[in-house]
């Protein structure tokens, strides 16, 4: 419980953190930008604090969330270097396919349920360790990093869930990857398109 | 050539431990989640179907359960207590889903053969404080007393939309109801923990997990059943059905593995009852089929009986719920035989009454129903016909979702919502079932 309500703050405040604009600012000030968000997330209103209530609304995020949220965070602060684009391509293709295969189902399309395989893991967690060894090969820390520390806290029970999904994706990573991973088919569509009608005018006779 | 060397050695190194990590973490994930057996369901001991009840003359009684005049109250649960008691559960408000509905509590005195005064045991602001979550509103809440003495009481609440964003808590008293726990969110779905519901009886397996039965609406309109642990923590769930049409499964255990499941259907093609079975303890269901008994998209209550059959009340309607029965079956469920109407409408049809004509017949209902001590709020009552029971066209009689226990002594005991305005309590023995089959 104390670990869900520290990590609903920390949703909060690095959630708006995200969320608005940089300004310009130097990392420096934007730390102090972070800083001032996570404690805005403390404020009470009515018994419950700001980020109790987006958390209300939102439950509680993935780690694999939480993971990519410090991520960009630590990017826009100049804690981390933004990662080369074909490797978020690789995670949002990863967490699309999770999201794929988890969401349709589970919300009783079939009896078949993909979310239960998440209370008996042992299949799942033998899935996920081979992704993750794949995204190391890959080159891709961040990618592994995700899933390895979902199923660390997964371990140590550090959400309120027992469920293994619960840790590995929530709807809002899933969305996000399903939709990043549109956006990328149809630039690539649109520049494959482009590159051909440009191929096509230079072939015509002059 | 040498700080090459070093650097090619280091990533190597490097490489290894990350690999190492890797393999700790998940390796010790796989470690500390084995695979869990599950138990069979635990069965009433032969001593306690027969008991001196049974072969005491055939006994049949309603009080009601509620006493507050001016609350809408529905969907109540009951469970029995050492010494004969009970304790019944509900939820009252100033209408369904408002934000003062709360969770209420009575206790039945065995002795004096009469409800205490109502108790409230949770509130919108009581599980917002407890579970750091806004809370919109409150309802469905079943109590149960676990096999090790452990009183639970599951609820649903909802921070956002309609009953569709429902999560369920729990609470449990370990003093048969004098004290509780401060309410905990199960999670249950992986999307934003919205979309489940609890309205029947649980039903417990021999090494003492909760067989929790709950639905969906989010979307979709389909069965679960929960493995919760003596502690409360979700273990395991399986699917009774899928898809749009069917909620609030009513699961009897019919032998150690074996139990069936009666379900609401909430279609548009046949209007009957749903039943499915498992015989591996729930771990899988049978495709959901329509039966005999129609169903007018409301809440049943099933319970087995001591010659392998099923008890059953509901509202054997195709529309309306203004007839409750108990029917009887066979296990096989291919005999049905209606058993009492325990309330209907005077009018077979369900068609409203004017105000005058329905005041008499419900005050005559009353008297019948109430039990000596709540008899003196007749005047009141009847003094009070509002929009629970009267509207625009006429008043209507109402009688809706039942939930069904037999307790340890042998007593069958069936409580129910009795036009909205109270919460009736049927209780019945061996003797008189057997008298009426």
């Amino acid at each position: 419980m104390i670990a869900d309500l520290w990590q609903a703050q920390l949703t909060f405040g690095l959630f708006v953190f995200l969320l608005t604009p940089g300004f310009g600012l130097s990392p420096g000030l934007q730390r102090v930008r972070l800083l001032v968000f996570l404690a805005i997330g403390y404020i009470p209103i009515a018994g419950l604090s700001l980020a109790d209530y987006m958390r209300s609304f939102t439950g509680d995020l993935a780690i694999t969330s939480l993971v990519a949220l410090a991520y960009w965070t630590a990017v826009r602060t100049g804690f981390a270097p933004r990662q080369p684009r074909a490797k978020t391509l690789q995670i949002v293709a990863v967490m699309a396919c999770l999201a794929l295969f988890l969401y349709p189902a589970t919300m009783g399309l079939s009896y078949l349920d993909p979310y239960r395989l998440g209370y008996q893991p042992r299949p799942l967690i033998l899935f996920v360790g081979l992704l993750t060894l794949a995204l190391l090969a890959l080159q891709n820390r961040l990618g592994a990093c995700m899933l390895a520390l979902a199923t660390l806290a997964f371990s140590v029970g550090l959400k309120s869930a027992t469920n293994y999904w619960d840790y590995l994706i929530d709807p809002f990573i899933a969305l996000y990857s399903c939709f990043a991973l549109i956006g990328y088919a149809i630039s690539r569509l649109w520049r494959n398109g482009s590159a051909k009608r440009r191929d096509a005018l230079s072939s015509q006779p002059g | 050539m040498a700080s090459s060397m070093r650097a090619h050695t280091f990533s190597l190194l490097s490489k290894c431990l990350t690999v190492l990590v890797v393999f700790a973490i998940f390796g010790s994930a796989w470690w500390l989640h084995p695979s869990r057996s599950v138990p069979g369901f635990a069965m009433a001991l032969p001593s306690e179907k027969g008991t001196a009840v049974d072969v005491q003359a055939p006994f049949y009684r309603s009080r009601f359960a509620s006493s507050d005049l001016d609350e809408f109250v529905h969907a109540s649960s009951v469970t029995s207590l050492p010494s004969g008691a009970l304790m019944s559960v509900w939820f009252a408000g100033s209408r369904e889903g408002a934000a003062d509905v709360q969770i209420r509590a009575s206790r039945y005195d065995a002795i004096a053969g009469e409800w205490g005064p109502e108790l409230i045991l949770a509130t919108r602001e009581s599980t917002s404080t407890a579970i750091q979550r806004h809370i919109r509103k409150l309802g469905n809440p079943v109590i149960a007393l676990a096999p090790d003495d452990r009183l639970w009481l599951f609820y649903v609440s909802v921070s956002i939309g309609g009953w569709a964003g429902s999560a369920i808590n729990a609470m449990y008293s370990d003093d048969f109801g004098e004290n509780w726990s401060p309410p905990k969110q199960l999670v249950t779905t992986p999307f934003l923990n919205i979309s489940t519901l609890v309205r029947n009886a649980p039903v417990f397996h021999r090494d003492g997990t909760i067989g929790l039965p709950v639905y969906h609406e989010f979307l979709g309109k389909f069965a679960e059943y929960l493995y919760i642990s003596p502690d409360g923590e979700v273990l395991d769930k399986s699917r009774i059905s899928k898809g749009k049409h069917s909620l609030q499964p009513t699961v009897v255990p019919t032998s150690e593995y074996g139990a069936l499941a009666l379900l609401r259907y909430a279609g548009e093609t046949h209007h009957k009852v749903l039943a499915s079975r498992t015989e591996d303890a729930g771990q899988s269901w049978s495709e959901p089929y329509p039966i005999e008994p129609a169903n007018p998209n409301s809440s049943l209550a099933a319970i087995a009986t001591p010659n392998d059959g099923l008890l059953v009340a509901l509202n054997d309607l195709e529309d309306g719920r203004f007839r409750l029965r108990l029917m009887g079956s066979d296990e096989g469920l291919s005999f049905w035989k209606p058993v009492i109407d325990l309330d209907e409408s005077p009018d077979p049809l369900g068609n409203p009454f004017s105000r005058e004509v329905y005041s008499d017949i419900i005050g005559d209902k009353f008297q019948s129903s109430s039990g000596p001590r709540r008899i003196g709020l007749l005047s009141d009552f009847l003094a009070n016909l509002d929009q629970r029971v009267c509207s625009m066209h006429g008043c209507d009689f109402e009688y809706e979702y039942p939930y069904f226990i037999k307790s340890s002594d042998g007593l069958y005991h069936l409580v129910y919502s009795w036009n909205n305005t109270f919460i009736k309590h049927v209780s019945f023995n061996d003797s008189w079932l057997e008298a009426q089959l």
